[in-house]
């Protein structure tokens, strides 16, 4: 007689997954052993699943509808955000290909004189003609210019922030839930430009302006992700958040700078 | 028209041709999830998932396969999901009470209280079973899906799967043993 079978075994026939007929014709023992399994098995019966009510589909498709309407909003914002996320990038990127453009431009007649200390009389370029002072000069200019771009970019961003801010730190908290829904897009797309502008303010050492848009980036984050009904107390407790951080002041303060930054500074013209 | 007809037409943008597909699938993925879950709330929330996640997905659905058997695996996946969650939220699972309740049409009239008693006891093993364990034991034990099939649906290789009903059979064996000792 072949080896008897195992317990897997058992349940494996149980569920005619396995066939040992010959075995068990032969064995009384599994065959018992299989009959005790099936007694236990033949017991435990479906549950009856209560049938759901005559209208459940009505009301699952109701339900869906509303998420699916919200998803295809979700997703059309999405495409909108990357495009524009995509067209900042492109802008930026024209910028410092024009910035770096202009620096070369200005630094060709610097190495021309580091190369040839002797030619500097004979150089046709007035800067290179211009007086070892003055020779630095496109170097800081290419820097306040690169500077002056990235607070005009940001200070639009400041000022859609800080109105948004106002606005939020106005609401009078009534007894009811408020409508964010219109807030909430307005959060996610100052997030999406607030992340672009912090690396970029980062990369330009522009610490003061890193730093406000560092503060900025995980109130717009909760903002994004609040619900479209935010509760009173929840409401409360972003405005004091916002008030905590003094954001709006700190925000109008660096404003006023960059504003004062970015305006071009006038060459005065020698007096004839 | 037929699923495959308007999974075409919801491709194309027909949001109509998807209520369809809700209205002709919720009863029975409803009742798959009602097996899984144990109780009516999480069935419904898995029956809202389960076409969601459809809905986003219908682009990868190869026309091939059947929309029934694709959506029915969507909805186990939801299911196990929602018990995961809810193991991780709240230590155990505990629907005994709600499987319990519904008691056997065919309980005969001399055999109620135990059969009242034998339900309970089942639902209470069943709720003490793994997701993995209750998912794979409801399609081999109540739906008679073939173990490979089972092992497809749960992600995991044959001898897996057949470890997998072995130790549901095992704990649920031992959690009926007082009411089954005198067939045992």
């Amino acid at each position: 007689m072949s080896t008897h079978l195992s317990q897997e075994d058992f349940i494996l026939n149980y569920y005619r997954e396995l066939d040992s007929r010959e075995h068990l014709d032969a064995c009384a023992g599994c065959r018992e052993e299989l009959d005790r399994l099936a007694r236990v098995l033949d017991r435990v019966t479906p549950v009856e699943v209560p049938e759901p009510a005559g209208d459940y589909e009505a009301r699952v498709w109701d339900r869906l509808s509303w998420r699916l309407r919200g998803e295809k909003r979700r997703e059309q914002r999405g495409a909108w955000m990357k495009w524009a996320a995509v067209a900042a990038v492109v802008v930026l990127a024209f910028i410092a290909g024009f910035i770096a453009k202009n620096r070369n431009g200005v630094n060709e007649p610097q190495q021309i004189i580091a190369a040839n200390p002797g030619t500097t009389a004979t150089a046709t370029s007035a800067t290179a003609v211009a007086p070892a002072t003055n020779r630095t000069q496109p170097n800081n200019t290419t820097q306040q210019q690169r500077d002056r771009i990235l607070l005009v970019v940001v200070s639009d961003h400041f000022d859609r922030s800080e109105r948004m801010l106002i606005e939020l730190t106005n609401i009078a908290p009534a007894g009811g839930d408020t409508d964010f829904t219109n807030k909430r897009e307005r959060a996610e797309e100052l997030l999406a430009s607030n992340r672009l502008y912090r690396r970029t303010a980062l990369d330009r050492g522009e610490e003061n302006v890193a730093t406000l848009l560092d503060q900025l980036e995980p109130v717009l984050m909760q903002l994004a992700h609040a619900p479209s009904q935010v509760s009173a107390e929840e409401l409360q407790s972003m405005q004091k958040r916002i008030e905590a951080k003094g954001l709006v002041f700190k925000l109008r303060v660096v404003q006023a700078d960059v504003r004062a930054t970015s305006q071009p500074r006038r060459t005065p013209q020698p007096t004839i | 028209m037929d699923d495959i007809e308007l999974i075409d037409k919801v491709r194309n943008g027909d949001d109509d041709a998807f209520r369809l597909l809700v209205e002709r699938h919720s009863r029975a993925i409803y009742r798959s999830a009602w097996r899984i879950t144990g109780n009516g709330a999480d069935a419904d929330d898995v029956v809202q998932e389960t076409f969601l996640r459809a809905y986003r997905a219908l682009g990868t659905f190869d026309s091939r396969a059947t929309f029934t058997t694709w959506l029915h695996r969507i909805a186990i996946n939801c299911s196990l999901d929602l018990i995961d969650s809810r193991k991780r939220r709240e230590g155990r699972i505990d629907h005994g009470e709600d499987l319990g309740t519904v008691a056997s049409r065919d309980a005969s009239p001399d055999r109620i209280v135990l059969g009242a008693e034998m339900q309970k006891a089942i639902a209470q093993a069943m709720a003490e079973l793994t997701g993995n364990e209750r998912t794979a034991f409801v399609l081999r034990h109540f739906e008679g899906m073939p173990l490979e099939e089972i092992g497809q649906i749960l992600g995991t290789r044959l001898n897996a799967t057949k470890n997998t009903v072995f130790r549901a059979v095992k704990k649920l064996r031992q959690q009926l043993q007082p009411f089954t000792g005198s067939l045992v």
